[in-house]
């Protein structure tokens, strides 16, 4: 944990209730965010996400599996976040798997609409996974790692799973739409041949050759807001979270919808607040969508001018 | 009760001291003085077990169970009836699986992620009770001969440990298998099992495997008995107090006919004699009458409701 | 007996997967009756007891319909050895299921951020600084559980801190809420938990009129958070009314 001097917390705080924080910020902004995708060449989609001194990676596989026998008409996705020791002493031993879970739980919240993910309107939309209903689905595996932590990692970390790019070519239709986490995936060609052989097995035919980029632009991204003194922050580094007092994250898709909501920290709020703090996630969202794409369309460009 | 005890003069420190110290500071000395006066610090009698409270049902989740009170100790019983294949050495047997829990709410020495030693050891004498007393037939779980058949799944949870544990899970599970309803089933065409909804009986396409929502047939309950021994008195029943004062436990099982099924010793101080064996069997059995009534009672209320 | 993990399952499963189906239409639709006959904003029946497990330092028994869950309270008691000196108390929190607590056996574990979210929703609410260096343990098993167990949890627990003497804030109370696409309908059923749009649970303490615990899923807009805010809240500070005419029971039975 960070250790702070009285006179220290005093500048921190201080700082917060005048907007100019340590670092030269202002309350609601954010650190410049980098984005680099494909790092993992042999994930279906990965990237790298710089904020501050923040470094998370983000890869998503693509497998094919058997839909869940109570929800037949849905995919799987597995979210697993691991918080690497060489991030920080933190992360050693217990403390490390703690956080791990807690990240994982709250980017499942705010993407999937809760744990089954049965919910419409969540950020990753499961039933456009499925190739035959029951039979045949593609199990999603994004995984996290915290490769260097300077606080805000759900936030880091859910924008990084928007722009591993998804590449999405089966031969049914799939019409929801995805956003940029999703944006570096490749999934390849699929086709299913239904037929009602003795075992009820399905014959896959998988092609290397053929992908089809998704859209991933539905996929939310997440604000915390952590409230030190009397006021809240964006983007907090790792010193600031060490005061805060409670924080709250807010997943907003691209329409200013509120997908999830996780609050962090013991302290109470008051109902007030939070709504307040809520509408001010949303506008915090916008900027931070806009900046994403225009990440991402750089980075798309410096990849079309290397090839 | 205890207060006269502790005012007696001729130990010149349990007269300075209040009682509750002096239990917890002497708790053998503490006891001993009771036993002389054929007391227990509870009030009850050396061979007098616990007010045992039985309430069938209250799992709505579950096909069978029991709620099972002996003083302060509770158990849960549930049973889930799951349908299975059978082996190919009985197939018109059905199965059961009978498993203790100590979950961590019940004691204080429990944590979670470190199961209790004595939670396998008790699950272990519950089902050797269970199966040599014949209790269950298990032909009667059978469905279709070599096809499906019953699993019964015996789930048996200690919300509350104060001793004689294995004592009230068997009572809780033979009142959890008393309660137990065979729910209505048919076969559909790939051949797996349904159950049947009150609604569809009629209109049901497929024949029923069984004709009404039955009940098992009973015929020989076991009752358990564990007694604490200690120099030449035999304490029925004893909490969880008396279990670490007292090292010598001694457990009776005894059918409804009056046979005995099992007994344990598990080591400790005492050694048991002839005539004590008799006793704790003589006191058994009184208590074995008891809880026979106990349990006919609850499951007469429950039919009249 | 069973040698050997044995292939079982249960033989209603296909049924009640048709069954879901045909209920998830319905909920579509913006008039449907409740399975339990209760209107879009009232909440189960709740039945409270405290002094459940005579061995623990405190302890509580919650029945809201059919959900059943226990908490017993364990401490202060010294901390782990392992522990780091602490000034201020700590809170340990434990969530358990019966196998027999779903319809399918087995199926209720799987809730494994439960005891982390209690202790969250828990903490604001204790005034931790009253025993330092050791620890509380709140453990809870759902006996049965049929809808808002963590809300129930959550509310069962701050009942079992009070009966255990440990020192708070205020009891908390805890809400949940489901979305279905217009309808807003509190203290969902299981039934109901599987077919929602999205879902919202409060953890609150009335009288410091604040949220300890708050999480959301699905879509939803603005004013409907305002709007299922404040129907959580109002439940909260009726539920905490009730705990309290428990706690208050209890105490007469004692003088009596």
């Amino acid at each position: 944990m960070v250790g702070l001097s009285a006179g220290e917390k005093q500048f921190m705080h201080g700082g917060i209730a005048q907007d100019l924080r340590s670092d030269g910020r202002q309350r609601l902004q954010f650190r410049p965010i980098s984005i680099q995708t494909g790092v993992i060449p042999q994930a279906n989609g990965s990237a790298r996400v710089t904020l501050g001194a923040t470094v998370v990676i983000a890869s998503i596989k693509a497998e094919l599996g058997k839909p869940a026998p109570l929800r037949p008409d849905k995919g799987k996705v597995v979210i697993f976040i691991d918080c690497s020791p060489t991030a920080g002493t933190m992360f050693e031993g217990r403390g490390g798997e703690e956080l791990s879970s807690e990240l994982s739980v709250g980017l499942q919240r705010c993407l999937l609409g809760g744990k089954s993910g049965a919910e419409a309107g969540a950020g990753i939309d499961l039933s456009s996974l499925v190739l035959a209903e029951g039979k045949i689905c593609w199990d999603l595996y994004i995984d996290g790692l915290v490769i260097s932590s300077d606080g805000n990692l759900l936030d880091a970390l859910a924008a990084a799973i928007k722009v591993c790019r998804f590449i999405f070519l089966v031969r049914f239709e799939i019409s929801s739409p995805w956003q940029v986490a999703l944006s570096n995936t490749g999934i390849p060609k699929v086709s299913v041949i239904v037929e009602a052989s003795a075992e009820d097995q399905l014959e896959v035919n998988v092609s290397d050759e053929e992908f089809l980029q998704f859209d991933t632009s539905g996929v939310p991204v997440i604000v915390t807001l952590t409230k030190v003194g009397r006021h809240y922050i964006a983007d907090a580094t790792s010193e600031e979270e060490s005061q805060m007092s409670s924080a709250v994250s807010v997943s907003v898709n691209r329409h200013g919808r509120v997908c999830g909501l996780t609050k962090r920290g013991g302290a109470g709020l008051d109902p007030s607040v939070m709504l307040d703090m809520i509408s001010v996630a949303k506008h915090a969202s916008e900027n931070l969508i806009a900046v994403l794409d225009s990440e991402i369309a750089a980075a798309e460009a410096a990849e079309d001018d290397g090839s | 009760m205890a207060s006269t005890d502790g005012d007696r003069p001729e130990s010149k420190l349990a007269a300075e001291i209040e009682v509750e110290a002096y239990r917890r500071l002497f708790p053998l000395p503490y006891y001993d003085r009771h036993l002389v006066e054929s007391v227990r610090p509870d009030g009850r009698a050396l061979g007098q077990a616990r007010e045992t409270t039985i309430a069938v049902g209250p799992v709505s989740s579950a096909n069978g169970s029991a709620l099972v009170k002996l003083g302060d100790t509770t158990m849960l019983a549930a049973i889930k009836l799951e349908v299975m294949t059978p082996s190919t050495k009985s197939p018109d047997e059905g199965s059961l699986a009978v498993d203790f829990y100590m979950p961590p709410i019940c004691s204080p020495s429990i944590r979670p992620g470190r199961p209790a030693d004595t939670a396998p050891v008790i699950a272990k004498q519950l089902s050797d009770a269970i199966s040599s007393s014949g209790m269950i037939n298990l032909k009667e779980l059978s469905l279709v001969s070599g096809k499906a058949a019953w699993m019964a799944y015996l789930d048996i949870y200690c919300l509350n440990a104060d001793g004689s544990l294995f004592d009230a899970a068997l009572l809780s599970a033979t009142a959890a298998f008393s309660h137990l309803q065979i729910p209505l089933v048919s076969l559909n065409d790939s051949g797996r099992v349904i159950t049947i909804s009150e609604e569809q009986k009629g209109k049901s396409v497929s024949e029923p495997l069984n004709k009404e929502i039955r009940k098992l047939a009973i015929k020989n309950t076991p009752f358990s008995l564990t007694c604490i021994l200690h120099d030449k008195h035999i304490l029925a029943d004893p909490t969880s107090e008396e279990e670490s004062v007292m090292d010598t436990h001694v457990t009776v099982v005894l059918d409804s006919k009056g046979r005995l099924v099992s007994s344990y010793k598990a080591g400790g101080s005492v050694l048991l004699s002839r005539s004590m064996i008799k006793n704790c069997m003589e006191i058994a059995k009184q208590r074995m009458e008891e809880l026979g009534e106990i349990l006919k009672e609850s499951l007469s209320a429950m039919e009249i409701d | 007996m069973a040698s050997g993990p044995l292939e079982t399952y249960s033989p209603s499963q296909t049924l009640e997967r048709r069954h879901q189906q045909q209920k998830r239409k319905s909920f579509n639709e913006i008039d449907w009756a409740r399975s339990d006959g209760r209107n879009f904003h009232q909440c189960r029946p709740a039945y409270l007891r405290t002094g459940a497990t005579s061995s623990a330092s405190g302890s509580a028994y919650a029945e809201f319909g059919s959900t059943k869950v226990i908490v017993s309270v364990f401490g202060p008691r010294e901390s782990k050895k392992a522990m780091m000196y602490s000034d201020v108390g700590r809170l340990n929190c434990n969530v358990s299921y019966t196998t027999f607590s779903t319809s399918t056996r087995g199926q209720g574990s799987d809730n494994k951020d439960f005891s982390s979210m209690l202790q969250k929703a828990l903490e604001g609410a204790i005034i931790l600084e009253t025993f330092p260096k050791t620890t509380v343990d709140i453990f809870a098993l759902v006996l049965e559980s049929a809808g808002g167990d963590l809300p129930i949890i959550i509310s069962c627990a701050s009942l079992a801190l009070a009966d255990a003497g440990i020192m708070m804030y205020d009891l908390v109370s805890a809400v949940s809420l489901s979305c279905f696409g217009k309808n807003l309908v509190i203290d969902p059923t299981s039934e109901e938990e599987a077919c929602q749009d999205g879902s919202l649970m409060i953890a609150y303490m009335p009288i410091r009129n604040e949220v300890t615990q708050f999480t959301l899923t699905g879509e939803w807009s603005t004013a409907k958070i305002n709007e299922a805010m404040e129907l959580c809240l109002d439940a909260c500070s009726k539920l905490s009314n009730i705990l309290r005419s428990c706690l208050k029971e209890n105490v007469l039975d004692f003088t009596d």
